[in-house]
């Protein structure tokens, strides 16, 4: 007899199931199978025919995999809306989210390294050394508040079940946006921003960072592939 | 302005899981099959296919779940919650609404 859970729990794996739905879902199905199984076994069916008949009820588990997964796309907004949560939504939340990190991070910085003391702040502004680190810890703030909205479209894209496209679409979004939105560090000012201006555009550094979150949520899942193709192997 | 059905028949899966589950906890065999059985092989539900289903009624608080021994058998059961009995009003609601539309015309064209 042919297994059948295995090749329902490979082709989950492969189009990309968040393993958390993968265990439940493979734990589900094979109790399913058991009752339909059971139920054969009820009409007077042998052990062999009974295993033959849950599997044809259940049909080809490729095929299944692949309706679990449409079900599972439909069962959330984001799933069921993916152009709009994907495509439109980090067009209008991105300027916002961003600011938003921004603006949170700089509030811890301030908490943790000034305790809320302005005239410390001002202390090490006027220190060339300390603003150095200062500017370089703005900076590293402005990326991590960039990776984090591509990170959050990317993981929302995944927990959804939406192909893989859509966290490209949205993070190609988020770093259009990376292009033309701006930081800007002084003695003793702070600018953000959008502009087009020659003298401020292109940020590739910035424009890159939403293709690495992509880049690296992508490695994630081949090698949550391989690994699981390994585990089935050994 | 009288309030459109656009979700009327999206609607109905969830009805009928909800009403069921508002009977007794389930499992998800034991709901495909009752549907099956209970609407005359009218509707029915892809053999696996509930699951996905089950866990986005738990995912909006409609239903919650636990993992139970029966009989020498641990299956997940579903039983309804405060807000699926709310929603279960609803859509019976909305669909004794639609059905009573529909009964309307279809009289009209047989008189």
């Amino acid at each position: 007899m042919p297994d059948f859970i295995e090749p329902l729990r490979r082709r989950l794996v492969e189009l990309g199931c968040p393993m958390k739905q993968v265990r439940r879902l493979v734990r589900e199905v094979a109790d399913h199978r058991e009752d339909l199984k059971q139920a054969a076994l009820a009409e007077g069916l042998s052990e062999t025919e009974a295993e033959a008949r849950a599997n044809t009820s259940l049909g080809d588990p490729v095929l299944l995999a692949e309706d679990l997964m449409a079900s599972l796309r439909r069962s959330t907004w984001w799933g069921r809306h993916h152009v709009v949560a994907f495509g439109l939504l980090p067009l209008l939340a991105y300027p916002v989210l961003w600011a938003l990190l921004f603006t949170l991070e700089l509030a811890l910085e301030f908490a943790l390294g000034y305790s809320w003391d302005a005239k410390k702040l001002q202390v090490a502004v006027n220190n060339p050394v300390t603003f150095r680190h200062l500017s370089l810890a703005l900076h590293f703030m402005d990326y991590a508040a960039i990776a984090s909205v591509a990170l959050l479209f990317g993981r929302l894209a995944r927990r959804s079940a939406v192909k893989f496209k859509w966290t490209v679409i949205a993070c190609a979004i988020c770093s259009v946006y990376g292009l033309f939105t701006w930081v800007s560090f002084g003695m003793h000012s702070l600018s953000l921003g959008f502009t087009v201006s020659a003298s401020l555009v292109p940020q590739w550094t910035r424009a890159a960072i939403p293709h690495l979150v992509a880049g690296a949520i992508y490695i994630l899942q081949r090698r949550t592939i391989r690994r699981f193709r390994e585990q089935v192997a050994g | 302005m009288k309030k459109t059905n656009p979700s009327f028949l999206n609607g109905v899966p969830e009805l009928l899981v909800l009403r069921l589950l508002a009977r007794q906890e389930m499992y998800g065999y034991q709901i495909v099959e009752e549907i099956r059985t209970r609407t005359g092989e009218a509707l029915a539900f892809g053999e696996g296919c509930i699951y996905p289903y089950l866990h986005y009624l738990e995912a909006e608080k409609q239903v919650s779940s636990r993992r139970q021994e029966v009989e020498g058998r641990n299956r997940n059961y579903y039983k309804l919650t405060a807000r699926g009995r709310k929603r279960l009003d609803e859509l019976t609601s909305e669909w004794n609404r639609v059905t009573t539309g529909v009964a309307l015309l279809m009289e009209e064209q047989h008189a």
